[in-house]
């Protein structure tokens, strides 16, 4: 049977029918895998064993008895004695981990250069970054080399991934899904959620992983809707769009994005322009707060209970480490740490207001398609400006979708996301899945998984 | 904000407060990055923030407590913690001396 370019329901459904088998499902994979991961570096582990449906999870998320290292040497040989509530709710609904991806080492980037296992290659272009950090989920995804993955997202590291290797990405609401388990980065921004080639995909698995967790205090006590449901309602919206997020974004990318906003126009929906706090503000906010939570969160690796010594750190877990310590310190906690808070405080209720008067905001992911590898040096500060479009979502907590809208002259994928308002992942889903009947996503998802024939 | 320039002690207090061991190159490399880092993050005595309160939680949570007398069912065992240890005896982890 031809198996290339089903999704995870289509595969799940033809178990389900006894068309085939989950044995000869894995073996496929495994085999593509195989062929394709030695030019693509998506995953650091390969699970042979896997043994029913397959799904590839970004190396951060702790998987009993299989190694994880979030891309570090530092936990280079760490294999945890138990299983992240996301990886253990996939288990329990009938899925096996197929391989770990490969990241941004702690998912500190956007580009897979900082892993010290090498970066993850572009399926689109391998002399390109896939983005980041959960760049190895997005290239799994793009090349079919898994029918769906898991990433994580802290500022931007599920949607750019997406936008930049052309797959469908969500990151949902800070509490929706549970963090117990996941190899922690930014405590109070850091969202686990899937890569997929569907909408519908997307909303499934947000279904199993999403929900409270006793383990992890944040998750919310909010019921998670029936998000599969709710696809096909034919809502109509109203949409903001804010001229400053498409400031010193590439013309292409503008191009694709207005073009989309013209399709979504014709579906029913009302466009209205909105003003939202400029983004260069989100990124100091957000590389204040994120630097304080890591230095907090990697001073637990010392070496003594797992992994290896903090000599191990590269260079930007270093650079980061020092800078939360230095925000956090005595004489500067006023001036750096606590005034980006509040002026968190000002993103949160600049988002809240904008909801208050439309449904979503649309904007382009990222101002810029995938860049060459080696290219990130030469721009200091690199994944907060690429990252910048992603960051007033990350701050105020709020979900977000990544949506392929065609490819730039360069053959490379452009990405366009749909905003919402805290816990309105069914709404966002619902208009993702209205784009994507209009448009399958202009051929892009099925045109990358046809540059990787079985 | 007040304007800071890092200087060289204030990079090696920073390493020692984050148990880190830097060469000299990535001494003077970290203070320029962090200099240049910290200089951009001053945009935000643009934003008035006189009469805002801190956020922490962006979700509005409050007091979220364990349910007395649950089973935790995180515990690990005596092995299962140990297993990833490199330097160990007995069953303890080996620490180097304090005192």
């Amino acid at each position: 049977m031809d198996l290339l370019g089903k999704s995870l329901l289509e595969l799940k459904q033809l178990v389900a029918d006894k068309k085939i088998s989950e044995k000869e499902i894995n073996e496929y994979f495994l085999k593509r895998i195989k062929k394709y991961n030695p030019q693509l570096n998506a995953y650091l582990t390969v699970n042979e064993n896997s043994a029913h449906l397959p799904l590839a999870v970004k190396d951060n998320f702790c998987t009993k008895g299989l190694k994880t290292t979030a891309s570090s040497k530092v936990l280079d040989n760490f294999i945890p004695p138990y299983e992240s509530t996301v990886t253990e709710r996939l288990i329990n609904n009938g899925f096996s981990v197929i391989g770990k991806t490969n990241m941004d080492a702690w998912a500190h980037g956007s580009s897979t250069e900082t892993s010290d296992y090498g970066p993850t290659k572009n399926p689109w272009d391998t002399n390109r970054s896939p983005g980041g950090s959960s760049g190895g989920s997005a290239a799994a995804v793009s090349a079919y080399l898994t029918p769906a993955a898991i990433g994580s997202e802290t500022a931007g590291s599920i949607r750019q991934p997406a936008a930049w290797s052309g797959v469908v990405g969500l990151k949902p609401t800070f509490g929706r899904v549970s963090r117990y388990g996941v190899i922690a980065m930014g405590s109070s921004f850091d969202c686990p959620g899937p890569l997929t080639t569907t909408v519908t995909d997307a909303a499934y698995l947000l279904g199993v992983i999403a929900g409270k967790d006793q383990f992890d205090a944040t998750s919310s006590s909010i019921k998670a809707a029936d998000y599969n449901q709710l696809l096909k309602n034919k809502n109509k919206y109203t949409i903001g769009i804010s001229d400053d997020y498409f400031d010193g974004v590439d013309e292409q990318t503008i191009n694709k994005i207005e073009k989309s906003i013209e399709i979504l126009k014709k579906l029913g929906h009302k466009i209205k322009k909105i003003t939202l706090i400029h983004p260069k503000y989100d990124i100091s906010i957000y590389t204040i707060l994120q630097r304080a939570e890591v230095s907090s969160n990697l001073s637990r690796y010392d070496g003594i209970r797992y992994g290896n010594e903090r000599n191990e750190f590269g260079v930007e877990a270093k650079r980061r480490i020092m800078l939360g310590a230095y925000t956090l310190s005595y004489g500067y906690y006023d001036a750096y740490y606590k005034k980006a808070q509040k002026a968190r405080t000002l993103i949160v209720n600049d988002m809240k207001k904008a909801f208050s008067e439309v449904d979503f905001i649309v904007a382009p992911t990222a101002p810029i398609t995938a860049l060459n590898l080696g290219e990130f040096e030469k721009y200091p500060f690199f994944g907060e400006v690429m990252d910048q479009l992603n960051e007033a979502a990350a701050v105020a907590g709020t979900p977000a979708i990544n949506l392929p809208v065609g490819l730039d002259n360069n053959n490379l994928p452009v990405g366009m996301q749909i905003m919402g308002n805290y816990f309105e992942e069914e709404k966002i889903l619902n208009l993702a899945y209205q784009f994507e009947k209009e448009t399958d996503f202009f051929g892009v998802i099925k045109r990358g998984i046809d540059n990787y024939k079985d | 904000m007040k304007k800071s320039k890092l200087n060289k002690e204030e990079i090696l207090h920073l390493a020692k407060l984050s148990n880190l061991t830097l060469t000299n190159d990535e001494i003077e490399k970290y203070r320029k990055q962090l200099e240049e880092t910290v200089e951009y993050v001053e945009n935000l005595n643009e934003l008035d923030t006189r009469k805002v309160e801190p956020t922490s939680q962006t979700t509005n949570l409050t007091d979220v407590f364990f349910k007395d007398g649950v089973e935790n069912k995180r515990g690990l065992s005596q092995n299962e913690a140990m297993k990833n240890a490199k330097n160990k005896k007995n069953d303890y982890f080996v620490v180097k001396r304090i005192m």
